[in-house]
């Protein structure tokens, strides 16, 4: 089902993110080597190098895209405490000639004092705004008020976590019923258990972030936490990844039942529970739909989860992409859910030291798991980590 | 705390032991210095000048050598240093420009030993020299250095660097005569004692200021530099030319840097301003410190490592007033905490995936096919254990993609695209979006739009629905749909070769319906037989049943006891006795009334149950026979629609709303509408669908959405000839009097889609300036423009 295409990255530290552009034919990597890389993908899909360049003075954590309407522009935010924000310049230079775009700083934030660990725009609908957190506990929301100056950012809110975050997810949900959300995991591990995963939202009334809800479940260090797209559902699914992977529901209560003006109430469920990667898991990410999660860790591998029913909400999570269906009985007793990895994928091994191919290393690809050619048998109960 | 812990370690004669600790200060400290013995440092700093002994447990105050009532300029210390041979000899460097020596062996209570005052401006820098007991050294802000002989009473040589201020000067330990100076305008000297008259050697080091050196204590030859541009350089001195050997990328500019001994790589270095930690690094990794020491709250000003060959124990001074003794075994490091991989799902279901390549090859290690290549060139890299260090860090980048074909988001797109949303009469669009449904193997999509068509279409209007049937049919198992279409051009009197037809179609389809079945029976919330192949099929016949309904009773109520239709009646008794019998309209009356506000999908449940004695067919049935209003189904499309907005699949829900209207709107509230439509709007730019996603906005009832399209659509435009901004309104321009929107290949008006070069606004058709740019890339207008389009 996948075809591995292996990339000479030619970072000369460890590469902490990949980023894909909102229409999924860019991608930007960043790296401790403290630059930024551009991936353009060319019409025969092969993904070419078209920017890279010093974006801090120390190692880059994250970086991510804007909405495509307010330009091309990345964020990206760094051990050097600063998240900047940058913007490709189109003009007639001679890097277009070599294929190579130019990228110009729009805005340095500095105003954390400790590592700026993640950085993330808000959803389209609430305008050209960016949260960061950093590793003092605080996340910070900036908003650029004219959206064609992005050099001119104010901090909005400061909200304090009280524990050193590691990592931020904004809920994507455009509905007018949900109001602004955004989810904050934490990697502090000193040994008092805290919950490690806040999650805040916007009051309107107050005009502040509040928090609204504490995963109290999960006390391991939080490594990623992502929600999924919402795409019109009543409710939201959010990703976190610590020790192993996690799937929660967030179902808001009627407003009407809560008492009105006060943070919204939340039927929390953890739907999920894989400790298949045996090790840390390091990064969670969504398919576009919501309906497949994919997870990596310190095995080196990436794991696909797909939901298949969420008992307590009644309802399926299948992708009605695939009309398949792998149904695990044994998968994940703890939760109990139907959630099942379907996928287990492993990067080629990386090419000899010396020459770096661009070809996709099709002859080395490794199938280890037998489930991904489930086609032929959709509905055989499949073994769970066979192989592996 | 876990730093609670002691660490002991034994140095030839001595032991050293210690926690990490700290200790405040009376006034922020300058610099610091440690004495020989490794159980003394001495703070310096504007107003504080003590000597503390280092004990296991705390710092324990020995001395104060500001002694005196006036405070003196002299005592205002901007650097110390301890001697390496001389426990009780201490230089100290005042910002007056004085140079000051200390004899702790001096009974008296002033311990002040020699004074020096041939420095014009602040003194930056002391060294004593390595193995010579009487030489000291000093580097000040007026751009000298002066070599002293502290049995005289003045300087024996004084060093002009000809450039800016002296930041540092620090005797090599392996050469004899040799220091290094280095200044602020980025310049690093060697000088020969010997030679006051000019120096060795020079060279330009870093961009800036270079505010520290240290000379490594085994590697002769090698020379760390730090600089305000945030870099340490190491150079090797020993060739012709100073040569950079490794240069480490730190966050601010660097204030110290002192090599960390007994491990040849590393070097800890603090800075002067903004950043308040302690870092040391490997300089082979320069991106990423090693370890991170946290403790001050404000700039570090003086850090040296306790015992020349103890490599665990790091003191320091800081403005915040405090001491510090660092554990390195307590530091943090920020290599653990730092994330190895990068992971991000594409649009079309791609994955990029970026790992740390030691975490990938261990993984390829384990394959016996991989491991004896890779495995002979990691051991050779290894280096002494005392050091360990894991080879340069790297990531491995990868992108999987779907096969063409082999799951991916292409559904999405081809469904958002073929989709008849409008225009045609509500049946002949569930027809349609059906087919489309079924060609794309979404059966279950392709049978609710059956079922909308059923609901909401009186049959009456329903000739079609042979063909909704042969085409459904033609989809699922594969017939080719030319087969279809033939079925449906059939006369009704031709039925019996049409049934024959669809029973074999039957046969051949079970396996395909297969996932229809399956997710009726997630429909049905059934999941006990999710697993299993028996309920399936079984289940399979309740999707045949049905079907066998539709074909039988939708076009033709005139022939309900026709033959043909006992066909399929040996494999579903059952099903057929349910059609002899249909249920009475007042059972279904019931269920209407039954309360249906919780919205789960019980509803839909109810309504197709497994066990009971009628289902969804027999709905439609119903229908036909009582006359049901079609809002009757009202509640049951709505949690249709939520269901498939809750599974994600907000195309169907938007797709359905669209296309029944004012049928169903009513029933579900504003805002999710609102909400479904903006997904989907946004989900279809995502795909770069625009005409798709136009044409949603444009067919939305909702304000919100329907405005999407309106907001900011003015264009000013020049006028090609004059360049003059034109009038809001004609096509001619006011000024020259000419049509400005002319095709500069055809001549004519462009009226419609025109594009345009922004460079020298000369543009066209569409057709014409494509085909023109094929054969030159000039302007067609013949201005000579290389004309650019995106």
């Amino acid at each position: 089902m996948f075809v591995a295409r292996s990339i000479a990255a030619d970072h000369k530290d460890l590469i902490h993110d990949v980023s894909f552009d909102f229409h999924g034919r860019r991608m930007a990597t960043c790296s401790s080597d403290q630059s930024v890389k551009v991936w353009d993908k060319s019409e025969s899909g092969d993904w070419h190098c078209t920017a890279s360049w010093k974006t801090h003075s120390g190692s880059v954590w994250r970086v991510t895209w804007a909405h495509p309407e307010f330009g091309q522009v990345l964020a990206s935010c760094s051990f050097d405490r600063t998240a900047a924000v940058w913007e490709e310049i189109v003009g007639e230079s001679n890097d277009k000639l070599r294929g190579q775009s130019h990228w110009v700083k729009r805005t340095t934030l500095v105003d954390s004092r400790t590592s700026v660990t993640d950085v993330k725009f808000a959803p389209k609908h609430m305008g050209l705004m960016l949260a960061t957190c950093s590793a003092d506990g605080i996340v910070r929301i900036y908003e650029a008020p004219d959206v064609m100056n992005l050099s001119q950012w104010s901090l909005q809110h400061e909200i304090s976590c009280k524990l050193s975050c590691s990592c931020i997810s904004w809920n994507p949900s455009s509905s007018r019923a949900h109001s602004p959300m955004i989810a904050v995991g934490s990697d502090d591990s000193s040994p008092n258990a805290m919950a490690k995963v806040q999650i805040f939202e916007y009051n309107e009334n107050t005009r502040k972030y509040a928090k609204a809800e504490t995963l109290m479940t999960v006390t391991d260090p939080v490594h990623d936490i992502a929600f999924a797209p919402n795409l019109g559902r009543s409710f939201h699914i959010l990703a976190i990844a610590t020790k192993d992977v996690r799937i929660f529901t967030l179902k808001p209560v009627r407003k009407e039942l809560t008492s009105s003006g006060g943070p919204t109430k939340f039927e929390i469920h953890i739907v999920a529970q894989f400790d298949n990667h045996n090790s840390q898991v390091w990064r969670v990410s969504w398919n576009i739909t919501g309906t497949v999660l994919a997870s990596s860790g310190d095995d080196g591998c990436v794991r696909l989860w797909k939901g298949s029913t969420i008992p307590s909400l009644q309802n399926s999570l299948n992708g009605s992409s695939a009309g398949r269906y792998f149904f695990t009985p044994l998968d994940s007793p703890r939760a109990g859910s139907r959630w099942s990895s379907y996928a287990q994928l492993l990067p080629p091994p990386p090419p000899p030291l010396v020459e770096h191919s661009c070809d996709a290393d099709t002859a080395n690809l490794q199938y280890p798991h037998p489930r991904r050619r489930y086609l032929s048998r959709p509905l055989n109960p499949l073994p769970e980590n066979e192989g592996i | 705390m876990e730093k609670m812990s002691r660490v002991t370690t034994a140095l030839g004669g001595s032991v050293l032991t210690g926690r990490t600790m700290h200790c405040h200060l009376d006034a922020p400290a300058n610099a610091i210095s440690v004495c020989r013995d490794a159980a003394q440092v001495v703070v310096a700093g504007r107003s504080i000048f003590k000597i503390y002994a280092i004990e296991e447990e705390q710092f324990v105050e020995k001395l104060n050598l500001r002694v005196g009532r006036k405070p003196s300029l002299n005592l205002s210390c901007a650097d110390v240093v301890w001697h390496q041979m001389d426990e009780n000899l201490l230089a100290t460097a005042a910002t007056n420009g004085v140079v000051v020596t200390w004899n702790l062996g001096r009974p008296s209570r002033n311990k002040q030993d020699q004074l020096f005052t041939e420095h014009k401006r602040t003194v930056n820098k002391v060294c004593f020299h390595p193995t010579e007991a009487h030489v000291l050294l000093s580097g000040s802000q007026d751009g000298f250095m002066k070599c002293f002989d502290l049995r005289r009473k003045d300087s024996v040589s004084t060093f002009s660097g000809q450039s800016e201020s002296v930041r540092d000067v620090q005797f090599s330990i392996r050469d004899y005569f040799t220091f290094a100076s280095t200044f602020e305008n980025g310049n690093v000297q060697l000088w020969d004692i010997r030679r006051p008259d000019r120096c060795e050697r020079m060279f330009t080091a870093h961009n800036g200021p270079v505010f520290c050196c240290d000379w490594h204590p085994e590697d002769r030859g090698w020379l760390a530099t730090g600089g305000r541009d945030k870099m340490v350089k190491v150079w090797d001195m020993t060739t012709h030319r100073a040569k950079e050997m490794h240069c480490v990328q730190t966050i601010a500019s660097v204030a110290r840097v002192k090599w960390r001994p007994e491990c040849r790589h590393h070097l800890a270095t603090c800075s002067m301003m903004v950043d308040h930690n302690i870092y040391v690094w490997d300089v082979r990794r320069p991106f990423v410190p090693a370890a991170m020491f946290e403790e001050h709250r404000d700039v570090t000003t003086g850090i040296a490592w306790r015992h020349p060959h103890d490599p665990s124990f790091l003191l320091s001074g800081s403005k915040d007033s405090s001491l510090c003794q660092h554990l390195f075994r307590d530091a943090s490091q920020p290599v653990e905490r730092a994330n190895p991989e990068g992971l991000c799902y594409g649009l079309f279901g791609d994955l990029a995936f970026a790992a740390k390549e030691s975490l990938v090859a261990a993984e390829s290690g384990r394959k016996p096919y991989t491991g004896d290549r890779r495995h002979p060139i990691f051991f050779k890299r290894k280096l002494d254990p005392a050091e360990p260090f894991a080879g340069l860090a790297s990531s491995a980048l990868s992108v999987f993609e779907t096969e063409p074909g082999g799951g991916g988001m292409r559904w999405f797109v081809d469904t958002a695209e073929r989709y008849a949303l409008a225009g045609r009469p509500l049946a002949e669009l569930c027809d349609h979006n059906a087919k489309v449904a079924r060609e794309l193997g979404r059966n279950q999509v392709a049978q609710t739009w059956t079922m909308l068509r059923i609901i909401y279409c009186s049959p009456g209007l329903v000739p079609t629905a042979n063909l909704n049937h042969s085409v459904g049919k033609g989809g699922s198992c594969g017939l080719p749909l030319m087969n279809s279409f033939n079925l449906k051009d059939m006369a009704p009197g031709l039925g019996s070769e049409t049934r024959l037809d669809r029973s074999k179609g039957d046969a051949r389809s079970d396996t395909v319906l297969l996932d229809s079945s399956a997710t009726l029976i997630t429909n049905e919330d059934n999941e006990e037989t999710e697993g299993s192949d028996v309920p399936a099929d079984y289940l399979l016949g309740d999707v045949e049943g049905e079907e066998d309904e539709l074909y039988l009773l939708d076009p033709e109520h005139a022939h309900p006891e026709d033959p043909e239709c006992v066909l399929p009646q040996e494999a579903f008794p059952l099903r057929h006795e349910i059609v002899d019998t249909p249920p009475g309209p007042e059972h279904l009356q019931d269920k209407a009334d039954s309360p249906h506000v919780s919205g789960s999908e019980a509803d839909v449940a109810s309504l197709a149950p497994v066990d009971s004695s009628f289902s969804l067919l027999s709905v439609s049935h119903a229908l036909y026979d009582s006359r049901l209003p079609p809002d009757f189904f009202g509640v049951l499309v709505r949690d249709m629609l939520h269901f498939y907005a809750e599974q994600g699949d907000v195309q169907m829900a938007v797709s359905v709303l669209i296309v029944l209207g004012e049928r169903v709107r009513k029933d579900i509230d504003e805002q999710t509408q609102e909400h479904w439509y903006t997904s989907y709007i946004d989900l279809l730019q995502r795909f770069r669908l625009w005409n798709v996603s136009n044409e949603v906005v444009k067919l939305s009832t909702s304000r919100a959405v329907s405005c999407l399209n309106q907001a900011s659509t003015t264009l000013h435009v020049n006028c090609s000839h004059c360049k003059r901004p034109m009038s809001s309104r004609g096509w001619v321009c006011d000024r020259c009097h000419r049509c400005a929107s002319m095709c500069a290949v055809c001549h004519h008006v462009v009226k419609g889609l025109f594009v345009w070069c922004q460079g020298c606004s000369h543009g066209g058709h569409l057709q014409h300036i494509m085909k023109w740019l094929e054969g030159s890339s000039h302007c067609p207008a013949g201005c000579g423009h290389l004309c650019e389009y995106s």
